[in-house]
């Protein structure tokens, strides 16, 4: 049961990334030159739709959380590392996928790539844990926790300001 | 090709999913799964060597693909090509549109380039515990600040690369 929830939620998923561009190599490249926000956009109402219902529920105690670990300065280093993937690629982990599925050749290499990636991180991990891992771990923090307030105070304005912004940004039409 | 869907619809359809996905199991995540996927088949291939990585042996546990995770995560390409198939948008291509303006037409060198990419992506996304689902959309959407940490970096570094590698910035 619980399998074809995950099959139904992750078809969901692929099919939204599809039939919404975050998929295309053209979209991906041109949000991040800032040329086409669309991609900006449609990410902004995700995190504001998901700020506000997400913490609507934790309110409620319906939702089953799990934040990540917060080490410093590994995690900045890492998504500076991602950036650069994602910016050479085109591609995330997740688009790859859907790319990759909808005939995009240069998408299964990525996802080649990535499978090395993860294999090679794998076997250096003792490493990496021992030296930048382990530096300034402050463990699964919370911005409402560190202001020792409930979540739902932030995230429904903060929420409302992503889909707020969502919607000042230029449309594609009329960039430049 | 243009979108079926547009960017609010999108991301609005995004927004409902991980709302579901944590009201019913936990938030969404993607690049965990490569390495299970890696794990599971080094271990049917070379179990003494997958049995000496403590991370492949915690994060590919029991060395099994049967989990709500992975079967998350192996719904993603059937459900983008049902949705290409669908709207007629199923298209083999090799080099995009963007990169061959820039790069020329060379199969080769994207494909080179997409590997080592693909490589660069993963290894900060297990680096940094997660990736554009898992850090930046469940991870910012519950304040998680090792989340909007890894998404600052992220953007950041993905504009300049980009803006450099497409030949953008200075004077237009």
């Amino acid at each position: 049961m619980k399998l074809l929830l995950g099959l139904a939620l992750g078809a969901t998923f692929g099919a939204v990334l599809q039939l919404s561009g975050a998929s295309s190599h053209t979209k991906i490249t041109n949000a991040l030159r800032l040329r086409d926000l669309t991609i900006i956009k449609l990410i902004l109402v995700a995190i504001g739709v998901g700020l506000i219902g997400v913490h609507l529920l934790d309110a409620v105690g319906l939702a089953n959380m799990k934040v990540k670990d917060l080490y410093l300065p590994g995690v900045a280093i890492a998504g500076l590392i991602f950036g650069v993937g994602f910016a050479v690629t085109g591609y995330c982990p997740g688009t790859a996928l859907a790319a990759a599925a909808e005939g995009k050749v240069d998408a299964w290499f990525t996802v080649g790539g990535g499978l090395f990636g993860a294999i090679i991180f794998a076997f250096l991990y003792p490493d990496l844990e021992v030296s930048l891992l382990s530096i300034g771990r402050f463990g699964r923090v919370t911005v409402h926790q560190v202001l020792a307030i409930p979540g739902v105070v932030i995230a429904v304005p903060l929420g409302a300001l992503c889909l707020w912004t969502a919607m000042r940004l230029p449309e594609p039409g009329g960039m430049s | 090709m243009s979108p079926v869907l547009s960017w609010w619809a999108g991301g609005l359809a995004i927004g409902v999913v991980l709302i579901l996905a944590v009201a019913l199991v936990q938030p969404i995540g993607v690049s965990t799964q490569y390495v299970v996927v890696v794990g599971v088949l080094l271990h049917e291939l070379i179990p003494t060597v997958a049995d000496q990585s403590p991370y492949l042996v915690e994060t590919a546990e029991g060395w099994t693909a049967l989990t709500y995770e992975f079967i998350f995560v192996a719904g993603i390409p059937l459900g983008a090509l049902l949705a290409a198939l669908a709207t007629g948008r199923l298209r083999w291509r090799v080099v995009p549109g963007e990169w061959e303006a820039r790069f020329g037409s060379l199969p080769g060198r994207r494909l080179v380039w997409s590997f080592i990419g693909g490589f660069i992506l993963l290894f900060g996304a297990r680096f940094g515990g997660g990736c554009t689902s898992g850090h930046m959309i469940s991870g910012v959407s519950q304040l998680a600040v090792s989340s909007l940490v890894f998404s600052a970096a992220l953007f950041t570094s993905a504009i300049v690369t980009a803006r450099s590698l497409y030949g953008d910035g200075g004077p237009r």
